[in-house]
């Protein structure tokens, strides 16, 4: 019989010796406190946990149930996207594009194709861009679908996740229709779009417009004002707007922290300097209306807004569309001039920045990626101490990051 | 601002270690080989002066860049002797951005660290000096923050050898 298996003998129960300071009771009990030691325990969570929205791990540090420090891990979604892109032709790492932030692969189509063409100075047709910017605040909207659907599991909401799906369902149907795949759409190409959108499609996306404006007023009788979802989020993981602006912090995790400041309307691209003149869309700010500026409610109402304000971006786009090119003069094999340019877009999740270089060949020497989880996911160290272990999910969660994207 | 006035404004206010400034040109008609240069301007800055240089762009009113969006390294060619440091800044009140370049000689890769600037350099930083073996002296925990701890040579290096094998499972 090896040592692991040969009987021990339990530990005899310690006798405890009643003090002179403890109280009698009425009953003639004796009461008095034991001395309680507590230490440092620390929890693994992830990388393979649903409150981490992938595959991320954070070493988090408790003393009973406070947390007392948060240690994050990356890199287990690591894909060499920089290198590759030193490698493949221009065009052949549009799809790579899609797989960063696999929730909204229009806008990461969009980034990358903006700071190539940044370089080659073409010009992109009118009805591309109006497509570009419809297909992108689409996108948005099923974006920011997700990360609220799924903040309320995290907080054990079930329910709103089930509603939130149904819409996104239908926003994933209508990209299919427009360029086949539902998730990883490499539709925005460098110089336009590369299909026209099928007879009929416009229609339909007005449909959903109005079918989403109904349905928006669900989300927030359901989730966002619920008392306990409240309860939950309200003056947890205060954010302070110096604090978000030091830590680079871009998007709604922002904007939650009251910083007024989105790329669509202080850095335009695209037809973003027309929408924003014709005062087509506000800029949603977090006001501290249920506890803190920058608590996690914020930040979840900023989001839950932010997707009625691209409805009306869709519906400017709709008005204004008309026939046309949806490609400019591409050549099959694209050469890009000698230079260097960084183009930053608002992403749902913040600002996404390709800073591209190229020595005038077929191939980039040069792709960098500045995806805005990365950078978003770095306040975490700072937040989680001193919160509740519970509260320390509802806090990550509510950062809404995609690990696709940190880990490239 | 444009770039033209932001660099006048960086002459004007002495802003420590700039160097010079790169705008876009065409390509010159004469001489066959010259392509000319496309894209957006940058501002080359000695890099032993960069993180003096961001206190001085953040703190200054006009320029008030007091977000750092991007830290990144470049390596233009395996015969360079030079790796590129890119910094770009964006100014949350103006809404102008500037890019930011410095050389760091691939013999002595070390730069000061700019977390004491901005809080955004510090994961930055620490995904550069993996990728690219830049050494960010300063920082209080460089440690790798994409690939595994214990990987060798710095993957986004232009001589860069893929590894034949990792704990004993081939890549090949």
């Amino acid at each position: 019989m090896s040592e692991m298996n040969a009987p021990t003998e339990l530990p005899k129960p310690k006798t405890v010796e009643i003090p002179e300071t403890a109280r009698t009771l009425p009953s003639g009990e004796r009461e008095f406190m034991l001395d309680v030691s507590t230490s440092d325990l620390e929890i693994n969570m992830g990388p393979q946990h649903p409150a981490t929205h992938g595959v991320m791990r954070i070493l988090i540090r408790t003393d009973g149930e406070v947390v007392t420090g948060g240690q994050v891990h990356l890199g287990y979604l690591h894909r060499c996207a920089e290198k590759i892109g030193e490698n493949v032709e221009w065009l052949q790492y549009l799809p790579y594009t899609d797989r960063y932030d696999y929730l909204s692969a229009m806008n990461n189509n969009l980034g990358y194709s903006l700071a190539v063409e940044a370089v080659m100075g073409v010009e992109i047709p009118r009805r591309a861009t109006i497509l570009r910017t419809l297909c992108a605040e689409l996108n948005r909207i099923g974006s920011h679908l997700v990360a609220f659907g799924t903040y309320g599991l995290d907080i054990g909401a079930f329910t709103p996740f089930f509603y939130c799906f149904r819409e996104r369902e239908w926003m994933m149907a209508l990209f299919e229709k427009i360029c086949g795949a539902r998730l990883t759409y490499s539709y925005i190409r460098i110089g336009g779009v590369f299909n026209d959108a099928p007879v009929g499609w416009l229609k339909e996306v007005e449909r959903f417009c109005d079918v989403f404006e109904e349905k928006w007023q669900e989300y927030y009788d359901l989730l966002a004002v619920n008392h306990i979802f409240v309860k939950r989020t309200a003056d947890i993981g205060v954010i302070s707007p110096e604090m978000a602006v030091d830590y680079g912090l871009t998007g709604p995790m922002l904007r939650g922290s009251g910083v007024d400041f989105d790329l669509r309307r202080d850095v335009p691209y695209m037809a973003y300097d027309e929408i924003c003149k014709a005062g087509v869309f506000d800029i949603p700010l977090g006001t501290g209306e249920k506890g803190t500026v920058g608590d996690c409610w914020d930040r979840v109402y900023v989001r839950l807004q932010e997707m009625m304000e691209s409805i009306k971006i869709i519906r400017w786009c709709l008005g204004v569309i008309e026939d046309g090119p949806v490609i400019g003069d591409i050549p099959k094999v694209i050469k890009v001039p000698p230079g260097e340019a960084y183009v930053g877009i608002e992403n749902p999740r913040g600002e996404l920045g390709h800073y591209i270089l190229s020595d005038g060949g077929k191939v980039a020497r040069r792709c960098r990626v500045r995806g805005p989880s990365f950078c978003n996911v770095a306040v975490l160290e700072q937040l989680l101490p001193g919160t509740f272990l519970a509260d320390s999910v509802a806090i990550i969660g509510s950062t809404d990051v995609v690990i696709g994207e940190t880990d490239r | 601002m444009d770039f033209n006035s932001i660099h006048q404004r960086l002459l004007a206010i002495n802003a420590p270690g700039v160097l010079s400034a790169d705008t876009p040109r065409a390509a010159d008609p004469e001489d066959k080989a010259d392509k000319g240069r496309a894209g957006e301007a940058f501002v080359l800055i000695d890099r032993s002066e960069a993180l003096n240089f961001l206190l001085a762009v953040r703190d200054d009113a006009e320029l008030a860049f007091d977000m750092l969006v991007d830290l990144t390294g470049t390596d233009p060619d395996a015969e360079d002797e030079d790796l590129w440091l890119n910094l770009h800044l964006l100014s949350l009140a103006h809404g102008h951005r500037l890019a930011v370049k410095a050389m760091v000689p691939k013999a002595n890769a070390v730069v000061p660290s700019m977390v004491a600037a901005h809080m955004a350099a510090h994961y930055h930083e620490r995904e550069c000096s993996e990728m690219f073996g830049i050494h960010f002296e300063g920082n209080p925990d460089l440690r790798n923050i994409l690939l595994p701890d214990d990987w060798i040579g710095f993957p986004l290096r232009k001589d860069y050898e893929f590894p034949k094998e990792y704990h004993g499972v081939s890549c090949e």
